[in-house]
């Protein structure tokens, strides 16, 4: 009983995921990126255990994190609040290996850092409740 | 300056404590002794006495002020209560009946009972038996998931609060009787020893560095994810509050009145918290001025260096150069601090001096009184 739960659960997540995807891309051809981002880390990370929620979510937050072009006037946008969230999906970014994301995920950090200091990424490492 | 005056003990200290008029201090210098130094007519600190019986790194050490005793715990399973006697220290031994290292001690608002936290998962509450001639342990088991951190006693003599690597914060009634009496304990009248009041989870990883506010209306408590969390309303329905900071962790937390606190920690710099009128807590600044860093050779990270050009920039308006040069980060200490205490003496309604200690060896004074901004918080 408890796993069929999970599992309709699981297709609910994903349902609103691709909901949240359509939404960003119309985010994007508007050429709002910096809406695009929150969007995408808004009800991030999915609140399951369940890998294929997980990489459904990281698939739409990466699409927004590698649309944005201008990292400076981000922060002047983004809201104090998405700060923990996004760093945790930075290094998530950043364990994938891939050049081009490595890179744009390395910008983006340097940036936060900057704003929201150490502590921040301390609160990314320690949280190992909220998995990205 | 806010830093009264430095002083270098050893290479590391692990804890420290003051006797009760402030003139010696007892600290561990990261190894299995206790030294007690006084501090001479010329200004200096001399050791004039070594307190030699653990056999491993002494880890918790507190001087009682009425009774004049000082109890020492260490990660040697043991404890031991030392009374003055003529010239010479001497010790008692308190089996904790522990399995893994005892980790922080303090003594009870009356002093006369003990709280021992552990690796072993327990909290030991030892008191002194009369007939017996012999300090006895009590232990509060199977309350903990991990390592007790930290204790720390409400005014009430009761109440005990405690801290944990499961990354809760718990209070405990530790009545005993014989020891305590009905009367002391107010509210909490009916609970029995070990009896937890309360259990507080908010924080996922570390706890440490727990404390009471002067009124025991409030305690402060920190996370290992730089957060310092308070709780007001102790008892069936709490309150509480998550400040999250823009810096490293912290590791301990002094009260110095209901509307101030300061945490001391991996950052090297004590941060002072304040309440606002509605009682909702916020990092207001750092104690000890930066002093501006050159970017010169000795920082090899381009990290840091950019670290240190932040900060010089934000706390230009405040810093004045009178520092020493010698200061590697332009503060008071320059590696983690690891403990805090008052040095308030009997008959001050508030304390604005108090001492810090960390892996640098140093312990250093602070005195709030030439912060004219804190003032309206004291």
């Amino acid at each position: 009983m408890a796993e069929f739960m999970e599992a309709d659960n699981a297709e609910a997540i994903i349902t609103r995921i691709e909901h949240k995807s359509r939404k960003i891309e119309s985010l994007l051809k508007q050429h709002k990126p910096v809406e695009a981002l929150k969007t995408a880390l808004e009800g991030s990370p999915p609140n399951t255990k369940d890998e294929r929620c997980k990489s459904a979510n990281w698939i739409v937050v990466h699409r927004a994190i590698m649309a944005i072009k201008d990292v400076d006037s981000l922060f002047s946008y983004l809201d104090p609040e998405y700060y923990d969230i996004l760093m945790k999906y930075l290094y998530r970014g950043l364990s994938t290996g891939d050049r081009p994301t490595c890179d744009q995920c390395l910008r983006i950090h340097e940036k936060l850092t900057e704003r929201a200091g150490l502590g921040c990424i301390l609160r990314s490492l320690a949280d190992t409740v909220n998995i990205v | 300056m806010a830093a009264v005056s430095v002083h270098q003990f050893a290479q590391c200290i692990t804890c420290h404590a003051w006797s009760p008029d402030h003139s010696m201090i007892a600290l561990c210098p990261n190894n299995n002794e206790v030294h007690i130094y006084r501090l001479s007519e010329d200004d200096k600190w001399e050791k004039i006495h070594v307190l030699q019986k653990h056999d491993q790194i002494v880890s918790g050490v507190d001087w009682s002020i009425s009774s004049n005793r000082i109890v020492t715990v260490s990660h040697d399973r043991n404890s031991y209560v030392w009374n003055q006697e003529t010239t010479e220290w001497v010790p008692t031994l308190v089996i904790l009946r522990l399995n893994r290292a005892a980790l922080c001690v303090q003594w009870s608002p009356k002093e006369n009972k003990f709280a021992v936290g552990s690796g072993a998962k327990t909290v030991c509450i030892c008191y002194y038996e009369q007939e017996n001639n012999w300090w006895v342990s009590k232990l509060i088991r199977k309350r903990h998931d991990s390592s007790v951190t930290s204790v720390a006693w409400h005014p009430n003599n009761i109440l005990l609060a405690t801290t944990s690597t499961d990354g809760k914060c718990r209070v405990f009634s530790t009545f005993i009787k014989g020891v305590d009496t009905r009367d002391s304990t107010g509210s909490s009248a009916d609970s029995k020893f070990g009896e937890q009041i309360m259990q507080i989870d908010l924080s996922f990883c570390w706890a440490f560095g727990i404390k009471w506010s002067p009124s025991g209306n409030t305690f402060a408590y920190v996370g290992h994810n730089s957060m310092i969390y308070f709780v007001d309303d102790v008892g069936p329905s709490p309150s509480a509050q998550s400040v999250a900071f823009r810096d490293l962790p912290l590791r301990d937390v002094l009260f110095i009145s209901e509307r101030m606190v300061i945490g001391v920690g991996f950052d090297c710099n004590p941060m002072v918290f304040t309440a606002d009128e509605r009682g909702l807590w916020s990092f207001l600044r750092f104690l000890d001025e930066r002093k501006i860093v050159s970017s010169s050779a000795r920082y090899g990270s381009q990290f840091s260096e950019t670290f240190g050009k932040f900060y010089s920039q934000s706390k230009y308006g405040t810093s004045n150069d009178t520092s020493e040069p010698s200061r590697r980060r332009g503060t008071a200490h320059e590696n983690c601090i690891n403990s805090i205490l008052t040095m308030k003496k009997a008959g001050d309604s508030i304390a604005t001096r108090f001492s810090t200690s960390g892996l640098d060896g140093k312990v250093v004074i602070w005195d709030l009184q030439s912060q004219k901004d804190l003032s309206e918080y004291l």
